[in-house]
């Protein structure tokens, strides 16, 4: 079971390392996509033994809704919106991507050493599990600061949500259920409202360019 | 009964889509703010006259005590004197071909469920649902701060969603690490997010994991207060969102979010059992945002974005005064909130009256408000002296409060530092506003004569409000308030 938690909580934050990595706008949903599927094994594996050990569904309703919400239909919606503001291709990144990893693995050890000063060695795997997720948080974040479309922020958002559940569920076994709905509704009205703006954007500047959204300063 | 504070907000928001006549829609929006006003007064007079402590309802989801309903109270009559402005601010948007009926709907709902996601924010004590109330009021005023859909306001709404949305899903993280630092320690885990049992249970928490929530906490909530460095969607927000609106997020709502930062405060200096380690970081934030707030009102150009930085200066007040944590502090600190909420949405109201007269946001194209608009005129002036922190005006009273606490803390050089840059943010505000108020020969393009009536009667109302409250605070509001802040510093 552990064993299982431990390669999970790797491989997503290997995906998000390889989303650092993607060049285009297309293949950011992919990776976004591949991520939540992960997220979606790591809620249905601590949701199986939830069930078996105490009989509760929740943790099962919660990976089939994030299936549901952030498999199929917010990368569909993004997709749809990408479609629509005729994206060229062309740069999308301020820094070239070989320093982007460099820079992602010392945010990962920044958020070793951290962590390992404030939470004991014996509390058995919470710590790797807080060092892996944190860090999908702060990439998320670096992935928003480093991309100069519109889109680019909202992938990076989206990570960045996606690190914060994955510390949820593997250090407490997510949060009780109430509060999950409410941040799935958030999530994904947040989602939309983005995305309507984007097309606003697009309307108002001619492109989806974050770098043009410089009127307003001082 | 208390649970239609939530229910009323969002009944009217939908009431708006049932007709396509102005004057209805007028009467709705005014009619379901008036109702609000009056059921939070009798909630709170009913809670007073009982003499109860605390309110639980519905399921224990939702809670009163004198802390979230003097908030509640804030965002409720604020709202109410905003409501009854924009009537006539929106008829004289309407009059121009700003805008039209369908997007008079959409400001009128939007502005209801506005109120709604900051209602729930303070009735709530469950910290999840306060987040997700928090994050909600984002997605709900994000139309109404790019509600004129040009250049500006597209990438004034665009900042405010992207940054306050990263910042809120910091807390949230932070919100899961208080969490997780009861995990394990109690039976039932849905009870491990409700504040009254983290509070009551506050030291038997992992104090290590709680320090790193504080962090998250604070930064995050802190964006949404504005907090410098979090601080710079703030004034392209406030700028660019209709006058009422401006009112509403600057007045309330970072007052809402504050409430979040002071909720998990106090659980976390309970555990630790003092106040040094939150302390410390409050009070630099806050003067850090004071500073940073001087430097940024001395060349700027804009009135409102000038307003602006003024509420992140207060804001920042308001921490340095939350970091000190003595009970004078802490009353200090929420009679602060109660004062900047009047005083600096009667501002913006005025500047929504100035706006629509001269069409401009520039200080320098400004010339004789006094002469061309009498009333809004003196309010302002006045205004921008109560805001800057002149007696006799209560933002007077409430600073002199968090000073003396400082000093008796023995915070010297803290509240020595505290005392300049006010005295420079004294100095950049009157400078820069000064100038827009006298002028030999005024223009001959612009009219003279008050515009939007009943919104001009509103500031007047509002300035007696905060001339009143800094001379002679009525005895039940003090005591309302003292028990207020008794809840906040009572764990120490």
């Amino acid at each position: 079971m552990e064993y299982y938690l431990d390669s999970l909580s790797l491989l997503i934050l290997i995906s998000s390392f390889v989303l650092v990595a993607n060049k285009r706008i297309n293949s950011y949903i992919r990776t976004f996509r591949l991520q939540s599927f992960l997220l979606v094994i790591l809620a249905g594996v601590i949701g199986m033994e939830n069930f078996f050990s105490e009989g509760s569904l929740e943790i099962i309703v919660i990976a089939l809704l994030i299936l549901v919400l952030k498999v199929f239909y917010i990368p569909r919606l993004l997709q749809n919106t990408v479609n629509k503001v005729e994206y060229k291709v062309e740069k999308d990144f301020f820094l070239n991507i070989p320093i982007g990893v460099l820079i992602c693995c010392a945010l990962v050890m920044l958020v070793y050493y951290s962590v390992s000063s404030v939470i004991p060695a014996d509390t058995g795997h919470t710590r790797i599990y807080l060092v892996n997720s944190i860090s999908v948080v702060l990439i998320g974040m670096f992935f928003m600061i480093s991309r100069k479309k519109a889109i680019g922020q909202i992938i990076g958002f989206l990570v960045l949500e996606n690190g914060i559940f994955t510390t949820a569920m593997l250090t407490a076994n997510g949060m009780p259920i109430i509060i999950e709905l409410g941040m799935f509704i958030d999530l994904l009205t947040a989602v939309m409202i983005m995305g309507g703006l984007v097309f606003k954007i697009n309307e108002n500047f001619e492109s989806i360019d974050i770098n043009k959204l410089r009127n307003l300063r001082g | 009964m208390e649970i239609l504070v939530l229910i009323i907000p969002l009944v009217t928001s939908l009431l708006f889509w049932l007709s396509n006549n102005k004057k209805v829609l007028h009467y709705i929006n005014i009619a379901g703010s008036a109702l609000l006003l009056l059921l939070a007064v009798s909630v709170t007079g009913r809670f007073i006259m009982q003499g109860l402590d605390s309110l639980i309802f519905l399921s224990d989801l939702f809670y009163f005590d004198y802390l979230n309903l003097f908030m509640l109270d804030t965002i409720v009559i604020v709202s109410f004197l905003v409501s009854v402005y924009a009537v006539g601010y929106l008829n004289e948007e309407f009059e121009h071909g700003l805008i039209d009926i369908r997007k008079l709907k959409l400001y009128y709902s939007l502005t209801h469920v506005f109120i709604f996601t900051m209602v729930l924010v303070v009735s709530t004590q469950n910290l999840g649902l306060m987040w997700i109330a928090i994050e909600a009021t984002t997605l709900a005023s994000v139309f109404l701060v790019g509600f004129h859909n040009n250049k500006n306001a597209i990438e004034a709404a665009w900042k405010y969603i992207i940054i306050c949305s990263v910042g809120i899903a910091l807390a949230l993280l932070g919100i899961v690490l208080l969490y997780i630092s009861t995990v394990g320690l109690f039976g039932d885990p849905h009870n491990s997010l409700s504040w009254v049992f983290l509070y009551e249970n506050a030291l038997l928490l992992q104090g290590s994991v709680l320090k790193i929530s504080f962090i998250f906490v604070l930064a995050g909530f802190g964006t949404k207060v504005g907090l410098v460095p979090m601080h710079t969607w703030l004034p392209d927000a406030h700028s660019q969102a209709p006058s009422p609106i401006s009112a509403l997020l600057s007045g309330v709502l970072l007052n809402s979010a504050m409430y979040g930062i002071i909720r998990v405060l106090v659980i976390i200096n309970k555990n630790l059992g003092s106040n040094v380690y939150t302390g410390r970081m409050m009070m630099a934030i806050g003067l850090l945002s004071i500073a940073a707030a001087a430097l940024f009102i001395l060349p700027q150009k804009d009135y409102k974005r000038l307003l602006a930085y003024s509420s992140i200066e207060h804001m920042g007040i308001i921490a340095f005064a939350l970091g000190i944590f003595s009970p004078l502090a802490v009353y200090g600190a929420l009679f602060h909130m109660l004062n900047h909420a009047f005083t600096k949405s009667m501002l913006f109201l005025c500047t929504g009256n100035i706006f629509l007269k001269y069409k401009t946001r520039e200080i320098s194209k400004i010339t004789g408000v006094l002469k061309i608009l009498p009333v809004t005129g003196v309010v302002f002036l006045l205004g921008i002296f109560a805001i800057a922190g002149m007696p006799p005006f209560s933002v007077f009273a409430s600073e002199l409060n968090i000073i003396i606490a400082s000093f008796e803390a023995g915070h010297y050089y803290q509240g020595a530092a505290f005392i300049i840059l006010l005295a420079l943010v004294f100095a950049g505000i009157t400078s820069s506003m000064l100038k827009m108020f006298f002028a030999n020969n005024v223009s001959e393009q612009v009219i003279h004569g008050e515009v939007n009536k009943s919104g001009t009667i509103v500031v007047v109302i509002m300035l007696c409000i905060i001339a009143v409250t800094g001379l002679y605070l009525p005895e039940q509001i003090g005591a309302f308030l003292s028990s207020a802040a008794a809840i906040v510093s009572g764990g120490m």
